[in-house]
């Protein structure tokens, strides 16, 4: 092998974020309790240079370097931005939380930053081997910070739960890939394409190992019938965790399905039939729509119905991948996007509602919020909305294309059921709007957060409704992300 | 039956067995065992499939680090083993099922019509002087540079998750530091006082 | 000769065995957890099985990187499961009950 150095060039981001959870990790250790605001401030302005690295570095060309481990495409960088500015977010907004509850620790950016390490490291993946390590990565990080408050009998729990899982996960994933490699003998998605036409596509065991793939994946994504995790982990973690935890690794997760199965085996996709991983990916989007959608109505908790409520979007998103064409690809790659800005929000407004001793996690918690803070009370309103997909907020938008796409590769049906699915979902949203709007609220105390999360949780508010009006400047990146 | 063969069987049947033990002994720590023997006889049948580097790391890490590792935490942790047991009986039928089920299915696929050796011919064995360990260590720290560097990250990760969950300060601790014993001066223990002598 | 298939039965054998033990042991996490070192076997098993077949020796690199990440994860489980026996006093499942909904 030659090596060259300017092959470590399109690895910068990750060479950077790598570097940066090192640099934390030793800042920390010589940091005082009360100066922990230098390590949260050196992760945030970390962040943001990420963004500006992955944006120098990229280029219209694809580059797969390290004898094929490594991928950096258009898309590699718009999902990388996406992560570091989601992850920028979350951080934001869970500084507050850390720090009335003691848990305003240097371990929680180490692990945060080797989390979304773990994210780029997925999404820039080119072979298995590598979209595993970084899977690992990720999850090894999140299961550490689910369990992150030690005090908590329940966050304990739910990192048990999600450790338990995600490692069976692993596991089935695991055989799915040993059986496509045994077939075609390797494990590079630039190659696993045509060594799959070599082999016959309707090879059983190939078809098998895919089955066991897609079981891993919706797993890891949290599609039904494979989410029991999703609503325990959400509901146990602590709500900054949980923040982070149900935004920005969506982004990575629907990097994993496109890496997988369509750079690696789209041959497989089965147009129109039952084998391949389109009709798997049917059963999973609309069950997924269907139960998350239906339970979420029954919660009276806020973060096990936003848990449901990801399980539903995570429905929308396969849907859009499983249509198998290039605008499939960008409207799931735009939802992916834009769900993980709504969320970030959403969680932002939970994190903002609770203080010392005292977690806004029910429902009733939200009645009134119209008096105590107007404002944030239509950020909110503008957030649900566009979770419930009503114009002219982004979600709507979302929605459509995605439905579009499912419309032109024939499959109406399954447009249908999202359809159905998704106006049964508005009630739940609806249902905070009115508990916000017409309740009278049960406590009076006015909502005390600092400056700069109100600027950005206003922005990011505002933003539902902006990108809404005019979606198409996000939806030509994606569009040439995907290179369609 | 080749002497290969019949090895391989034997060592087949006592990681089954073993396996098995892992998942029905009632005490932790001999399911502990159990699994410690089921890595020996896989590293003997990898021997087989001449992957040596991989059988003594399995043996080495496995049994040597990750299996003392559960042994040590099964025996820091007071397990109380008697309630963990309760409702088992029930779910095993269940679960022997279930196995035979899903080993029928999976058997059905990768059995000999799909992997039979008329499908993937054995392979010549290599020579007396061909070092596996080379062979793999030429790859690794070339073609796979990029994976092996995540990888010590993600060790890196276990570290710092594993000391984060459970090292805690104790403040009923009866720790006493020697630096301070020793840098303690004769000041800090005398007190020298003056009395005027009793009177009477 | 020793077939492909036999190696793969062996391995399908025990996956199997793996899944139906998480299956069991609901109640005990760490059988669980041995149990999903046991389903982690079953894959290596095929990817050296493949790998000596194949004359190829990506699948035996994959081993490897799947042993060192199995360490690392059960270095992370055992760290929880001692968080949540500190928290509980217990390690039964049946005693995590908090979550529901």
């Amino acid at each position: 092998m030659q090596f060259d150095s300017n092959q470590l060039i399109p690895v910068l981001p990750e060479i950077y974020i790598l570097s940066l959870a090192c640099l934390v990790l030793v800042i920390d250790l010589f940091i005082k309790q009360e100066n922990r605001i230098v390590t949260y401030g050196i992760t945030q302005i970390g962040l943001l240079l990420a963004v500006a690295i992955t944006v120098a570095v990229g280029q219209p060309q694809t580059q797969i370097i390290f004898d094929g481990s490594y991928i950096r495409d258009p898309m590699s960088d718009v999902l990388k931005v996406g992560i570091f500015v989601v992850s920028f977010l979350a951080f934001l907004y869970a500084k507050d939380y850390l720090r009335d509850r003691d848990l305003f620790k240097g371990e929680f950016y180490t692990l945060g930053l080797f989390a979304v390490l773990g994210m780029i490291i997925m999404v820039s993946a080119n072979s298995f081997l590598t979209i595993y390590l970084g899977l690992e990565l990720l999850a090894l990080s999140m299961y550490a910070l689910v369990a992150f408050n030690r005090d908590s009998q329940d966050g304990a729990e739910a990192a048990m739960k999600y450790f338990v899982l995600g490692a069976l996960a692993s596991g089935i994933l695991l055989y799915g890939i040993s059986m496509v490699y045994g077939m075609t003998g390797t494990i590079r998605f630039d190659e696993l394409g045509g060594a799959i036409q070599k082999v016959g596509l309707d090879n059983v065991v190939l078809v098998f190992g895919l089955v066991f793939i897609v079981i891993g994946l919706s797993f890891k994504l949290g599609a039904v019938p494979f989410h029991m995790w999703v609503p325990d982990v959400y509901h146990g973690a602590p709500t900054a965790v949980t923040l982070f935890l149900g935004s920005a690794p969506k982004i990575a997760a629907f990097a994993l399905a496109m890496r997988m199965l369509v750079d690696g085996m789209e041959p497989l996709v089965g147009q129109g039939g039952w084998q391949g991983w389109q009709g798997m990916l049917i059963v999973l989007a609309v069950l997924s729509m269907a139960i998350g959608n239906l339970i979420a109505i029954a919660q009276t908790n806020i973060k096990r119905m936003l848990a449901y409520s990801t399980i539903s979007h995570v429905g929308f998103i396969l849907l859009g991948i499983l249509a198998g064409t290039k605008e499939g690809y960008t409207a799931a790659m735009f939802y992916t996007l834009v769900y993980a800005l709504m969320s970030a929000g959403g969680f932002g407004i939970v994190i903002a509602l609770s203080r010392r001793g005292f977690e806004a996690e029910n429902l009733d918690d939200y009645k009134g919020l119209n008096q105590r803070n107007p404002w944030f009370a239509g950020m909110m309103l503008l957030l649900m909305f566009s979770m419930a997909g009503v114009p002219p907020t982004v979600g709507f938008f979302a929605k459509l294309f995605v439905l579009d796409a499912v419309v032109s590769v024939d499959l109406t049906w399954v447009a249908l059921v999202g359809v159905f699915f998704s106006i049964i979902g508005a009630f739940y949203y609806i249902r905070i709007i009115k508990l916000m709007y017409f309740d009278k609220p049960s406590d009076e105390s006015p909502l005390s957060m600092g400056v700069d999360t109100q600027v950005v949780l206003s922005l990011n508010g505002l933003s539902m409704l902006y990108l809404g009006l005019f979606p198409a400047g996000l939806l030509s990146i994606c569009h040439t992300a995907i290179g369609g | 039956m080749t002497f290969e063969k019949f090895i391989f069987y034997v060592l087949a049947a006592v990681l089954i067995i073993s396996a098995t033990m892992v998942i029905t002994r009632k005490n932790p720590v001999h399911a502990a065992l159990s699994l410690i023997l089921a890595f020996v006889a896989s590293s003997g049948i990898w021997l087989l499939a001449e992957a040596e580097f991989l059988a003594i790391v399995l043996v080495l890490v496995y049994v040597g680090a990750v299996m003392v590792l559960f042994l040590f935490v099964l025996m820091m942790l007071d397990i109380d083993v008697a309630t963990l047991r309760a409702g088992f009986i029930k779910m095993l039928p269940l679960g022997i099922l279930m196995a035979i089920a899903m080993a029928a299915e999976l058997i059905l696929v990768v059995g000999p019509e799909n992997f039979g050796l008329d499908k993937f011919a054995a392979p010549a064995r290599h020579a007396a002087d061909y070092s596996n360990t080379e062979e793999l260590g030429g790859v690794l720290y070339t073609v796979y540079m990029y994976p092996f560097e995540i990888a010590a990250v993600i060790l890196l990760v276990a570290i710092i998750a594993a000391i984060g969950l459970t090292m805690r300060r104790r403040p009923d601790s009866k720790y006493l530091d020697p630096a301070n014993q020793v840098v303690v001066k004769r000041k800090d223990r005398v007190r020298m006082v003056s009395m005027d002598a009793e009177k009477g | 000769m020793i077939e492909l298939s036999d190696y793969l039965i062996l391995g399908a054998i025990l996956f199997a065995i793996s899944v139906a033990g998480i299956f069991i042991n609901r109640k005990n996490v760490i059988i669980l957890l041995m149990c999903v070192e046991l389903m982690l076997l079953a894959v290596n098993m095929n990817f050296v099985a493949f790998s000596h077949f194949l004359g190829d020796t990506v699948g035996q690199v994959f081993v490897f990187f799947i042993l060192t990440v199995a360490a690392a994860e059960a270095a992370i489980g055992l760290a929880i499961l001692v968080v949540l026996f500190r928290s509980k006093r217990s390690i039964n499942v049946e005693d995590m009950d908090a979550l529901r909904g």
